[in-house]
């Protein structure tokens, strides 16, 4: 019978002493966390149910944003929930720069952290390991608004002045670039610690049947630590997709139109939450906020389908479990 | 070229490559900090720890006690309760419940930090009445850092070699002293590495404190509820908005005061687990 | 772990270095406009030093926050760029108090043209946001600066708006909609509106709306006047806007009193009125109202007191009307009607 990597035999098993106490004990807090997420989700829920009927599909097939005319008193009533006449909203334009900037931010993302990560526990004199180690978690640490006005102050005027045709740096590239180097530590981090863990006999075996030493780790370490690399994969993408105020300064906040190149202006859910959240709360009728809630439950679903394909995908070779 | 020959020049060609990638990641980060020091220098002073933010700029005393008090909060209750899920996760739950969980944490990763913030300021600030408050906004960070200090925790404790933990038991022991003798210790690294990167992103977050901690421009009472916390974050949000030059020299010296206080927390963790519990792994 | 035993230690000697406030102290919360902020900290900071007895809060959230942080109670003062609309008072009625009076600059980056202040118009604008007009040297811009004939590029315009709700844009949207009757019918005006697909890129904040029109040439955007200083500091060049009567007239502090002043006698009791493009030959055409949204039943005479005190002092000509700080952020002080008209309704605040 199949045995997840680290799982004790059965035979060992019926002779571990159980204290009951730890199971309930664990078992709680993993209750706690499941709990906490599924009430998140029905709090979305029933947050945005008006929106739900009263945007129905246009919701997922418009562009178009519109919180109505907000001074006027007329009105416009959809299945059977009332907003400010105008008002029309459609979340075309924020899921598509939502998976695009993030999709083309881990593929940028992901080489470079597992060079980084190599460069780390094969390359770096072990004296300054430790400093290496600082640096990445440090990046880590940066602040997400640093990052926003890092982008907006540096790396905006950079893509403005010399790549962009238009000469505005605000878009999807700045976007991507940004979310790339928020993520990477994330991905280095757990990539050099599974690494570091498991390497040494497997590297060492590689190496003494003959292969050259980048060979041995890309051929024998690294699909060892598969799993736990795919674990942190799937977590940076999460990263990726919720990250709101790096990618609020540097997206160029498009509205009402799609992008059409790297130099275009996006929007992502998350970041045009936060921007409109606070004309939202002007809406008397209420339905600006919840429809805002819809696009934080879209970005749920988003999360929740990304998340369970990329486990069909990567199952196959998930001999731990670890991904789950 | 002979096969061996093509391999070993890939192998230099790769390797060079990755020590490049490396050379980009601290030259990016170093072009970070300078950015942030160098327009937060104007403001540095030893007033800044002993004055409250007022007028034009002042001083972070309020706001270096707010962020401490709600980092330190939120990551003691992210900590528990992460590790403490992982630990069921990988002894004791069946393969769908572990499963299920991890799915969910991972799903939680992807939630917006103000999707966080909103819900808790819909159910506690307005739902339950409790106002801006400390402990609203150290839940809002224990919950958006959680994913991270779990997933950690899981793939560390995952990798605790089979051998040693049946070692363990053949030897009679317990399964909490198991755990905490021969689980916990080998997996300390990993679990660290969670907290840290916890706190790197606990210590960075503004959105989701916005709607829960609220601001306040004076010490923290340490009242757990209707009374709201500063932090240093905010002052690096919304000053770089006002129109002064010395306004924007505080946001700047909160920025480099953050990243100082994660490097710190960093080196003195690293420090302390490799003092600690060092020799458990065979390198 | 001896990070988190270092934090609670110095959690605990925070706990004792704070002092918890004397019985007495009254908090207060003021919640909102991004505009009105670097002015509520001035005025707190100014107001505390002489009435240690009150511990006022100033955050910037934005005027919807406010607005609505206001009615739920969180905050006793929630400052707006936007009076309530009437929906919202019918079900809140909030006293909306003016005090003080801001104003908007349209800035643009015309490599070579920072010294010259162009002449635009409502309709220009609404035609440059509304993607109908592309470039510089469109015949309708040339039509509104004949001196300027041969000095407009062939170049694509870059309109910078603003990506989070704001009081600039209530405010530029007001004057778009008050001179344009396409636009009025169409995205309308809000802290918020629906622009039109026509290449305008968002910023966040002014600072961000600065920092992208300094970096993109050609481009041109909407700025807050306290933002005057950086304008003119990163030589980006400002507009003379054509006002009711015709006259293209700069966002001196003489035009915006003038606007103001031409439309004191229209300000009703509760001062619900939008200073948008007043009449007078020397009217600037885009000022508005700081407002703060209060609640008139507060929940103790304690708050009352506090509230009505502070407010008082804001809106009194040896307090904050006075140009020290005014002058800082580039505001006018409140024609004597209308301060007087705010105070009024500062007076019914009341409490069980």
């Amino acid at each position: 019978m199949a045995v997840r990597q680290g799982e004790l035999r059965p035979a060992v098993m019926q002779r571990v002493r159980t204290q009951p106490l730890l199971r309930y004990a664990t078992g709680a807090f993993a209750l706690t966390s499941f709990g906490i997420i599924f009430l998140m989700l029905l709090f979305l829920l029933a947050y945005a149910f008006p929106a739900i009927r009263f945007n129905g599909t246009a919701f997922f097939t418009s562009p178009i944003w519109n919180i109505g005319n907000q001074y006027g008193s007329a009105t416009v009533t959809r299945a059977g929930f009332t907003a400010q006449a105008g008002a029309s909203f459609g979340s075309l334009v924020f899921v598509s720069g939502t998976l695009l900037s993030s999709f083309l931010a881990m593929i940028a993302a992901v080489p470079l952290s597992l060079l980084v990560a190599l460069a780390i526990v094969y390359r770096v004199p072990a004296s300054l390991k430790p400093l290496a180690n600082a640096v990445v978690e440090l990046m880590a640490g940066v602040p997400s608004v640093i990052y926003g006005l890092w982008g907006m102050i540096v790396l905006v005027p950079f893509i403005g002045n010399r790549l962009s045709p238009t000469g505005s740096g605000d878009g999807l590239l700045a976007a991507t670039l940004i979310l790339a180097l928020m993520v990477v530590p994330i991905m280095v981090a757990t990539t050099r610690d599974v690494v570091q863990a498991q390497q040494a006999s497997i590297y060492e075996a590689s190496m003494a049947l003959g292969s050259t030493s980048w060979q041995a780790v890309t051929r024998a370490v690294l699909p060892s630590v598969r799993s736990g690399i795919a674990g942190s994969v799937l977590l940076a993408f999460g990263r990726a997709l919720g990250e709101t105020m790096a990618v609020l300064m540097v997206c160029g906040a498009a509205i009402n139109t799609l992008p059409h190149g790297i130099f275009s202006p996006i929007n992502t859910i998350a970041a045009v939450i936060v921007s409109q959240l606070e004309s939202a709360l002007t809406d008397a009728s209420g339905m600006a906020q919840r429809s805002l809630g819809e696009l934080a439950l879209a970005l749920f679903v988003i999360t929740l389908i990304v998340n369970a394909v990329a486990r069909i995908v990567l199952h196959g070779g998930d001999r731990s479990g670890a991904i789950g | 070229m002979t096969v061996r020959a093509f391999a070993r020049l890939t192998s230099h060609f790769w390797w060079a490559l990755s020590i490049a990638a490396l050379g980009l990641i601290i030259a990016i980060l170093l072009s970070i900090f300078a950015f942030v020091i160098v327009r937060g220098a104007p403001a540095l002073r030893p007033a800044l720890f002993t004055t409250v933010t007022s007028g034009v700029a002042g001083g972070l005393a309020n706001a270096i006690a707010g962020t401490l008090l709600l980092v330190s909060i939120g990551l003691v209750i992210a900590g528990v309760v992460g590790v403490g899920t992982a630990l069921w996760v990988v002894e004791y739950a069946p393969q769908w419940a572990a499963r299920a969980v991890r799915y969910m944490i991972d799903v939680l990763a992807g939630v917006p930090s103000i999707v966080v913030g909103y819900f808790l300021y819909v159910a506690l600030v307005e739902g339950l009445g409790w106002g801006f408050s400390l402990v609203a906004g150290a839940l809002s960070l224990a919950i958006f850092v959680l994913p991270y200090v779990e997933r950690s925790a899981d793939i560390a404790l995952t990798n605790v070699p089979r051998e040693l933990r049946e070692a363990s038991v053949a030897m009679g022991a317990r399964q909490g002293v198991t755990m905490l003798s021969i689980d916990l210790p080998y997996a300390m690294p990993g679990i660290l590495t969670g907290l840290l990167v916890a706190i790197g992103i606990g210590l960075g977050e503004t959105a989701p404190l916005i709607y829960t901690a609220g601001w306040s421009n004076y010490l923290p009472t340490l009242a757990p509820t209707h009374s709201p916390v500063g932090y240093l974050t905010y002052v690096v949000w919304t000053y770089i908005s006002q129109p002064f030059a010395a306004s924007h020299a505080l946001a700047y010296a909160a920025a480099t005061l953050l990243m100082v206080f994660v490097f710190a927390t960093n080196l003195i963790a690293r420090s302390f687990v490799e003092y600690r519990f060092s020799g458990r792994h065979s390198h | 772990m001896l990070a988190r035993r270092f934090a609670v230690a110095l959690g605990l000697s925070v706990a004792l270095a704070s002092c918890s406030p004397a019985a007495g102290t009254v908090r207060l919360l003021e919640t909102g406009s991004t505009l009105i902020y670097p002015l509520m900290n001035l005025w707190v900071a100014a107001y505390q030093g002489e009435h240690v007895d009150v511990e006022i809060t100033t955050q910037s959230t934005g005027s919807g926050t406010g607005i609505s942080q206001a009615i739920a109670g969180v905050a006793q003062i929630g400052a707006s760029d936007a009076y309530m609309p009437d929906a919202a008072m019918r079900e809140h009625p909030m006293l909306n108090v003016p005090l003080a009076i801001s104003a908007q600059v349209i800035a643009y980056n015309l490599p070579g043209l920072g010294g010259v202040h162009l002449h635009l118009s409502g309709p220009l604008l609404a035609a440059i946001y509304g993607g109908r007009l592309a470039y510089w040297d469109d015949q309708r811009i040339l039509a509104e600066n004949a001196a300027l004939r041969g000095r407009l590029p062939h170049r694509a315009i870059v309109p910078i708006r603003r990506s989070d709700g704001s009081g600039d844009t209530f405010i530029f949207t007001q004057y778009l909609s008050e001179t344009t009757p396409s636009w009025r019918s169409g995205p309308g005006f809000g802290t918020t509106v629906s622009w039109p697909a026509s290449g305008t890129v968002g910023a966040n904040g002014n600072p961000g709306v600065l920092q992208t029109c300094e970096d993109a040439p050609y481009s041109i955007a909407y700025v807050g006047i306290s933002f005057m200083d950086q304008v003119n500091g990163a030589h980006l060049g400002y507009a003379a806007l054509r006002n009711r009567a015709g006259a293209y007239v700069l966002p001196t502090t003489p035009a915006i009193a003038a606007a103001a002043a031409a439309l004191v006698s229209r300000t009703p009791r509760d001062e619900r009125i939008s200073l948008i493009d007043a009449p007078g030959a020397g009217s600037y055409p885009i000022i508005n109202y700081e407002y703060a949204i209060v609640n008139p039943h507060q929940p103790t005479l304690q708050i009352e007191r506090a509230l009505a005190g502070f407010l008082e002092w804001t809106l009194s000509t040896r307090g904050g009307q006075r140009p020290v700080f005014l002058n800082a952020v580039h505001f006018i002080a409140l024609p004597p009607v209308v301060a007087r008209l705010s105070r009024d309704q500062v007076a019914r605040i009341t409490s069980p």
